[in-house]
């Protein structure tokens, strides 16, 4: 065996505690940090496909015929940024109307006369989901000829946007403070195991010892324990997706919508090696010999 | 091999050296005496680079102390075996693997490590302790592994600070013969020792070190 794996296995060994605790530390960490990030990117997909779901109603007078109302449909599909415009006709808006009363038809019934407008729902790109903008397309709908009314779910917007906002602050936020103190966690413990063997690296360098030599049995260490943290939270996030995960999102509706980013956990081991290996490296330093 | 030209060496307000000049040949064995606190460590230290001369050059074979640089301190020292004045063993390695370390640090291939290794223990009748670790060992014991890891690796020049220090008279003089024996190989040997009985009538140079400056050169 390569005398430097044999140095690293044996201070792997007889430091096992002190190892196992920064295993389980950057472990820990990794979780924590994934834990954030998949939230993170769930929320995410939750509000960007919130704009989807919004839209502005716009409702025509009475007695347009068809030319002009095509002429309307032009115009409002030239406004920047609309993305799509749906045409339903006062019939068939009473048709959905009666469909959706099935029960109590008994409402609608009665009238001989169809009391409803056409209207169009007007769906809007992504980008254009915010306050500002859509009372800018609304206004300039409301002045268009041919076009009794406007409505829109302000306080849907509204909600949007601060839900987005909000949720950008606070991952930002939690995203630093998880990443800088798993890196201060990581970085503490690898420093004690120089501190452990500060003396050694001393007589090493007074034996007339290369850097590398010095180096590598600690960049070993810092690899395997790095690896195996990496490892070991790949193996705990897996259990609890086929423990929880799975049971929840089969059983609770919400839990469905919800993604676990599979490939991210993937990484992890990866990410633990790299975690392992930089901070073996930091804590080691600059190996000077004067 | 080895020379000082004018060095002198202060830490704060002590002066540990002052302007002191000499030179070993190659092959030679020089002895360096005076009380304690003179700066016969100190001196030592200058040639295998632990400390840097504040003053003056100390040149060790092709390595000068005004053109160093952080990489040929390692092969200046890979050239030198050290006796340390407190031993500088890894109290979790055990023997073996303590001496062995020299070899290894000079990329001596594995295979040939043990018969090395063994071969030096038992010039130091440390044959029985190879499996031990330097916590369980005497003082006298520790002191002659770090002499067995000195030489082991048939190094160009060896220091030996107060080699004998710990060692009753017999065995002292065991280890003085080993010195001559590798001597007689050509190695040079620089010791620094206040114990009188290791140079009388060895016809070496003896330079008597008092308060940071060579009070005398005789020869023992
Ligand atoms: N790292 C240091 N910092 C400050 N002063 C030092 C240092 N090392 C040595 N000295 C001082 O330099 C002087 C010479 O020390 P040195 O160790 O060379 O003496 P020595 O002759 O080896 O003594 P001994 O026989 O006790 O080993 C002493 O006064 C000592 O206190
Ligand atoms: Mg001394």
């Amino acid at each position: 065996m390569p005398y430097p794996l044999k140095i690293a296995l044996q201070s792997l060994w007889r430091e096992k505690w002190i190892n196992l605790l920064s295993m389980l530390t950057i472990a820990m960490g990794l979780l924590v940090i994934s834990l954030v990030f998949s939230s993170l990117y769930n929320v995410g997909l939750f509000t960007r496909t919130l704009p989807e779901k919004f839209f502005i109603v716009a409702y025509l007078k009475d007695g347009l015929a068809e030319n002009e109302i095509q002429k309307i449909v032009a115009s409002i599909k030239a406004s920047g940024p609309v993305e799509k415009v749906t045409y339903i006709s006062k019939d068939e808006a009473l048709r959905e109307l009666k469909q959706s009363l099935k029960d109590a038809e008994y409402i609608v019934g009665g009238l001989d006369e169809n009391p409803l407008n056409t209207l169009f729902p007007v769906s809007l790109k992504r980008e254009a989901v915010g306050p500002e903008k859509v009372k800018e397309l609304a206004g300039s709908l409301r002045k268009m000829n041919g076009i009794d009314d406007v409505q829109y779910g302000e306080k849907f917007l509204l909600s949007i946007d601060s839900v987005r906002t909000g949720m950008e602050t606070i991952g930002l936020i939690l995203m630093t403070v998880m990443i800088s103190g798993v890196i201060f966690i990581c970085y503490s413990t690898v420093k004690i195991l120089f501190y452990r063997r500060k003396e050694e690296i001393e007589t090493l360098k007074l034996l007339g010892a290369t850097k590398t030599f010095i180096r590598t049995p600690f960049v070993i260490e810092g690899s395997v324990i790095g690896m195996a943290g990496g490892i070991l939270s790949f193996a705990i996030a897996l259990a609890f997706y086929f423990s929880v995960f799975s049971k929840l999102s089969a059983t609770v509706p919400l839990m469905k919508t919800v993604v676990f980013p599979f490939d991210m956990f993937l990484l992890l081991p990866a990410v633990g090696l790299f975690l392992g290996v930089t901070g073996s490296l930091i804590a080691l330093g600059r190996i000077r010999f004067e | 091999m080895i020379t000082f030209e004018g060095v002198s060496k202060y830490y704060d307000t002590t002066t540990a050296l002052r302007n002191i000049t000499l030179s070993v040949g190659r092959g030679e064995t020089i002895f360096v005496t005076g009380p304690s606190g003179a700066g016969k460590s100190t001196l030592l230290k200058l040639i295998y680079a632990a400390e840097f001369p504040d003053t003056g050059r100390v040149t060790v074979d092709e390595w000068q102390s005004d053109r160093r640089n952080g990489s040929n301190i390692p092969s200046l020292r890979r050239n030198i075996g050290i006796v340390f004045q407190d031993f500088r063993l890894l109290g979790n390695r055990n023997v073996y693997d303590n001496v062995a370390l020299a070899l290894r640090v000079r990329k001596v291939p594995e295979r040939e490590v043990k018969a090395h290794v063994l071969d030096a223990l038992k010039m130091v009748n440390l044959r029985h302790k190879t499996d031990s670790f330097p916590p369980a060992l005497s003082g006298g014991e520790q002191q002659r592994v770090v002499i067995a890891r000195a030489v082991v690796g048939d190094p160009i020049i060896v220091l030996a600070d107060e080699p004998t220090g710990n060692l009753d008279p017999d065995t002292a003089a065991g280890i003085m013969r080993i010195f001559k024996e590798i001597n007689a190989r050509g190695t040079t040997i620089v010791i620094a020792t206040h114990n009188r009985e290791l140079f009388r009538d060895t016809g070496k140079r003896v330079f008597r070190l008092d308060n940071a400056a060579v009070a005398s050169e005789e020869r023992g």
